[in-house]
């Protein structure tokens, strides 16, 4: 009886089967693929720290004597015993794993501005090639040469790399003695080089492996930094207690075995590490832990959270959408099987009897389905979250608890016979109460969104879900202010049409304007799907525009070359004669000084940069003019004043307007903008440092031509390109646009089968008019115009919330993440994308109820007058 | 003056009148069904009674529009009246829970509609039809369907498809699902109104059989005066109330004698046929004349009016 049902609705059944594959498949296979690009993310923001940074440094110093590599081992294991489980999957043992030990900015008698450090360690032997020489090994004491007040001193032996070798003479046999109270003296044995400088491990070490030189203010020549390297024995003979030796314990952090959504433990798992080795080194020896990766992950915690309430947002509407169509599919299927339930039921059918019969064909429609979807996600790369398990199975629930809900109330009472063809049921109070509360909810969660901001705070503080939910109601709420009001317009124009001679339009005008009940899915699925995927739109082109405007502030022009020094009139000369540079304005830049602080500085002709900038983006305001020496300033500078600016020379320079930005000039601080000749005014020449290129040239070939060493070229295509590149960028963007064509693909879909579950009633209504004399071609203008009204009142009310949601919600929505730290402001309604959404949808349903008839006609009226009569 | 004593009176309020049609299959009592939609209310039976024995075969008879539908639909537990008593089976329709009304659907009444192809699921055989109603009812009995259907004259359709079958056959078929669960009642909504004359004969025929050989009480819904002629009994509806009933007896030389009466309720109301009414301009009021046996009525006399 079942399989048999089953096998007759085949098609509604196989539409819910797709539905269901395909939301499943969205539905688990979504999350993966975001987890995974934000796992990439942050493989990305991390491959770009330094080991020194994302490694795990313990530190100990003052009053902790260990001597052994014993004691320093027995340490390091206790160490790892506290660290936290969060953290210990992450620490490796190998890696740039290692102990150290080292003496402090210990200065070698006898040698001006050298430091000459000695350290040790654990791993010394597989690091390191010996070049010459032999490895440290034993220690001795001596007298030193001359120095008998000093007595014996321990004498170490060390090695040192080829660096320190060459640039501090410190040759195979240098004997030097160090410290100031508590003397220590070296002798190289050895010169090595390490095996792999390229290695992370060196970047804990890095004075062992190159000289570091320090400047000091007022010196001439810098200090030089050297860390040697000494044997175990060596290691005791330092450890004396008589010196400041640091000791380090450095735990590697694989960065790799990072995961996006461990990282808030991880950060907490730092802190109790933190805490716990504190306790472990006792506060005495000022043991503490170095690394600088909780402040990387709150970084990309903070652009991650962005992400993921963009994601959730549009995400969200997606899988409304998805399960709107779906329950749209279900009401298809169980309205194919009313009439066999029906009698059923009325055959000695219980309730439940008949319910179970319905929703066993749902059931065997989506269950498979679903778990068919939930095995193909499995072939989408990327880790296995909750979501990925929980999310499958929403949607065979959904289906499923709507078909109970649709069936129960069907066939609660047996031959349920509503008169629905003579009046409409006014809408319940229960009803209109719920619809207000669920208008006022969203419009209460928009203000509080555009009060408090989605993502604000979220790197903190998590998302909140009622807010992530105020675009998906506002969707809602908007579709059901539409349903409500969509007929009072159409009945204006029935009027109208009534008064006209031809019968179609008021017919078919009539027909649209009674509202129906299975209106409202379709209009509640197409709604939120028109408005959301404009939503996506409209929000992925403002970030690319901005991202545009971004890489033009960075940049300021086509091409920035620019020189620490100066570009020479003939280098400028070159520029302009490389293929494809339109223009190169030159322009001065600096610091001045402004009242006991120093404010950048800039002269340029703006006429003449504004031509450089109409290529893009940016807009500046006319030059300055007025008496003397007229500069823009920025907004925070005072105006209409004359102040003296300390420049290369002293000059007076009248503030006659603000400039917003320039770019270049980064979007905080203050500056000013000078015409291009107010050095000359005052009396000295102008020094080119900074040239802007109009045209399509190459940068390379532009630095090429320029020939002049220290010329930093940058074009605002490679900036553009690097702010495109960042972490989760393109993640975001893609998302977006998966989304915009995901829901569109939705809309089809909904009103494509709005037009089949309609078609039996409508057919009978062509085929009843078809007998009173309505030809074919009128009966196809009759159903367009009894269709498309609806669908194009819900692909206005969509496109016009989806154009307004960007600039409601954008207060709160803050993207700056990824478009360069500039806010992504003054959403430009790019109309192209929207309109061709509401346009396509218009068209397939309007396709579609041609087609309809043009199929319908092929059924002998008389058949379609007896259907279900 | 013959005026009853205190205790005459006390004896007769408390001797058990016999209640209305204590004893009958069918109770219809002043029954009242009211459907309202916009509040516009439209009543459908306004104070129908109707008296059915166990085991009558009988019609029920009324232009469209006059309630038989609706009364069907109430006897068949699928609707509930607005007022009124409606029993059938000893079973009080009114006040029957949703279980009551399951069981009541279940064992007590079978129907059949009009059209041929709401009876009839059309993906499922003759038999798995009449097999359907037993396995709802979860008491599915062997040979059964086959044993139906051979008693319809329908056994060669067991294994076809409704769409195999003609009309008749498939409101035979019908017939047998109604029968399945061995109802005490069968009621038939115009079951030969798709069917011409030849065929309808062959489903009255199947009826009559049930009604025959099963004990079944069969009342059959329809807007055909000439059904009367294959019942014993038919009831006429007009405006939501009985008017007329019909019997039909054998005569002594064993033709059949159909004759009409007119429907006297229990307060004493009677509803005079329309062309008698027009013959005699019967309108507003009649004068009644009591004699040895019977009631003459006549049109009210023709008064002087009072303009003049």
């Amino acid at each position: 009886m079942r399989t048999l049902l089953a096998r007759v609705h085949t098609g509604p059944a196989a539409v819910l089967a797709v539905l269901t594959l395909s939301a499943c498949l969205l539905i688990a296979g979504m999350p993966r693929v975001l987890q995974a690009a934000y796992d990439e993310g942050l493989r990305r923001t991390l491959s770009t720290t330094s080991a020194q940074e994302h490694d795990l440094v313990v530190t100990s110093m003052y009053g902790d004597v260990l001597q052994e590599r014993g004691q320093f081992e027995a340490r390091e294991r206790a160490f790892r015993k506290v660290l936290p489980p969060g953290l210990a999957s992450v620490v490796t043992t190998g890696g740039t794993s290692h102990i150290a030990a080292a003496t402090v900015e210990t200065p070698a008698k006898d040698r001006a501005r050298q430091y000459i450090n000695v350290g040790w360690l654990s791993d010394l032997a597989r690091r390191v090639d010996w070049v010459s020489g032999r490895p440290p090994g034993r220690t001795h004491t001596t007298y030193v040469p001359d120095q008998r007040k000093f007595g014996t001193v321990p004498v170490v032996e060390v090695g040192v790399s080829e660096d320190a070798a060459q640039r501090m003479n410190l040759g195979i046999g240098t004997f030097v003695v160090l410290g100031v109270s508590h003397h220590t003296a070296i002798q190289v044995t050895g010169i090595y080089r390490p095996k792999d400088a390229a290695d992370g491990y060196w970047e804990h070490n890095l004075d062992a492996y190159k000289v570091e030189r320090r400047l000091v203010p007022g010196a001439e020549e810098p200090d030089l930094y050297i860390t040697t390297l000494t044997s175990d024995q060596g290691l005791r003979t330092l450890s004396d207690g008589n010196r400041r030796v640091v000791y380090s314990w450095v735990f590697g952090v694989d960065t790799e075995r990072v995961s996006a959504r461990e990282v808030p433990g991880t950060v907490q798992a730092i802190k109790d590490f933190q805490r716990a080795v504190a306790v472990e080194v006792g506060s005495f020896n000022q043991g503490r832990l170095e690394t600088g990766l909780p402040r990387r992950l709150a970084g990309f915690l903070g652009s991650l959270a962005t992400a993921q309430t963009v994601m959730y947002l549009v995400l969200g509407g997606l899988v409304v959408v998805a399960l709107g169509v779906i329950v749209l599919a279900v009401r298809l299927l169980t309205e194919r099987m009313d009439a066999a339930l029906a009698l059923m039921r009325a055959r000695g059918g219980s309730l439940p009897q008949v319910t179970s019969a319905g929703l066993a064909q749902v059931a065997l429609a989506t269950l498979p389905a679903a778990l068919a979807g939930y095995l193909l996600a499995y072939l989408v790369p990327g880790p296995l979250t909750p979501i990925v398990h929980v999310g499958p199975l929403l949607v065979p629930l959904c289906a499923l608890g709507y078909a109970a809900v649709r069936l129960t109330l069907a066939h609660r009472t047996p031959l349920n016979e509503r008169r629905d063809d003579v009046t409409s049921a006014k809408p319940s109070t229960r009803r209109i109460t719920l619809e207000v509360m669920i208008v006022a909810l969203a419009l209460a969660g928009a203000y509080l969104l555009r009060s408090r901001g989605v993502t604000t705070e979220v790197g903190t503080q998590g998302q909140d879900p009622f807010l992530l939910l105020v675009p998906v109601a506002l969707a809602v709420a908007a579709g059901l202010v539409t349903l409500r009001c969509y007929p009072y317009p159409l009945r204006a124009i029935v009027r109208l049409a009534a008064a006209r001679r031809p019968a179609v339009p008021f017919i078919g005008l009539t027909l649209a304007a009674r509202a129906r009940s299975f209106t409202v899915l379709p209009v509640l699925i197409l709604l939120p799907a028109l408005a959301v995927s404009v939503f996506a739109s409209v929000v992925s082109s403002g970030v690319s525009s901005t991202q545009e405007l971004a890489a033009w502030q960075q940049v300021g022009a086509q091409i920035r070359a620019e020189h620490e020094v100066e570009i020479p009139p003939e280098a400028v000369r070159r520029i302009e004669r490389v293929p494809g540079v339109e223009r190169v304005v030159t322009a001065e830049t600096g610091l001045a000084q402004i009242a006991r602080s120093h404010i950048a500085v800039i002269s340029i002709d703006l006429a003449a940069y504004q031509d450089v900038l109409n290529a893009g983006p940016v807009r500046l305001p006319p030059p300055p003019t007025g008496p003397g020496t007229p500069v823009l300033v920025s907004p925070k500078l005072p105006r209409d004043v004359t102040f003296t600016a300390n420049w290369h020379v002293p000059m007076k320079l009248t503030s006659a307007g603000v400039i917003d930005s320039l770019p270049g000039m980064g979007s905080q601080g203050e500056f000013v903008v000078m015409p291009a000749d107010a050095n000359e005014r005052s009396g000295t020449p102008t020094r080119v440092n900074l040239a802007l290129i109009k045209g399509d040239a190459d940068p390379a070939a532009v630095a090429a031509a320029a020939n002049l060493p220290g010329l930093r070229v940058r074009s605002q295509a490679q900036a553009l390109a690097e702010i495109r590149q960042a972490p989760l960028t393109s993640t975001v963007q893609s998302t977006l646009v998966m989304v915009t064509a995901a829901l569109a693909g939705y809309a089809m879909i909904a009103v494509i089968m709005t037009l089949v579950i309609t078609a039996p009633a409508r057919a009978r209504t062509l085929s009843f008019l078809s007998t009173l004399g309505l030809s074919p071609g009128q009966a196809q203008r009759l159903t367009v115009l009894e269709v498309s009204p609806m669908i194009l009142i819900t692909a206005l009310a969509g496109l016009g919330l989806g154009l307004v949601l960007p600039a409601a919600l954008g207060p709160g929505l803050d993207l700056s993440a990824y478009t360069g730290s500039v806010a992504v402001g003054g959403y430009r309604t790019d109309l192209l994308t929207p309109v061709l959404l509401g346009v396509g949808l218009t068209a397939v349903s309007v396709l579609g109820a041609y087609a309809h008839t043009a199929l319908g006609r092929r059924r002998s009226l008389g058949s379609v007058l007896r259907v279900g009569d | 003056m013959n005026t009853p004593t205190l205790s005459e009176l006390e004896a007769q309020a408390t001797k058990a009148k016999s209640a209305f049609g204590a004893d009958a299959h069918i109770v219809c009592d002043n029954l009242v069904r009211i459907y309202k939609t916009e509040g516009v209310e439209v009543v459908a039976l306004q104070g129908l009674d109707l008296l059915i024995q166990k085991g009558e075969l009988i019609a029920v008879v009324g232009a469209s529009g006059s309630g038989k539908s609706t009364l069907l639909n109430v006897l068949s537990g699928l609707d509930v009246p607005t007022a009124g008593l409606a029993r059938v089976a000893g079973m009080d329709l009114l006040a029957m829970t949703a279980k009551d009304r399951l069981r009541y659907r279940r064992e007590v009444v079978g129907f059949i509609w009009q059209q041929t192809a709401r009876n009839l699921l059309p993906y499922l055989s003759a038999r798995e039809n009449v097999e359907l109603p037993m396995k709802l009812a979860g008491k599915a009995r062997k040979d059964r369907a086959a044993q139906l259907l051979e008693l319809l004259g329908v056994g060669y359709c067991a294994a076809r498809k409704p769409a195999e079958m003609s009309g008749g056959e498939q409101q035979r078929v019908a017939i047998a699902v109604a029968l399945s669960n061995s109802p005490q009642l069968v009621l038939a909504d115009e079951p030969t109104g798709e069917l011409d004359s030849e065929t309808s004969e062959e489903v009255f025929e199947a009826l009559r059989r049930a009604n025959r050989e099963l004990g079944v009480t069969v009342v059959i819904v329809t807007h055909d005066a000439l059904v009367s002629e294959q019942v014993d009994r038919t009831v006429g509806i007009r405006d939501g109330r009985t008017s007329s009933e019909t019997l039909r007896r054998a005569g002594a030389e064993g033709e059949i004698i159909a004759e009409e009466y007119a429907v006297l309720d229990r307060v004493g109301r009677l509803q005079l046929p329309r062309d008698f009414m027009n013959a005699l301009h019967l309108e507003r009021r009649v004068r009644l004349e009591l004699e040895s046996d019977h009631i003459g009525v006549w049109p009210a006399r023709e008064e002087p009016s009072d303009e003049h």
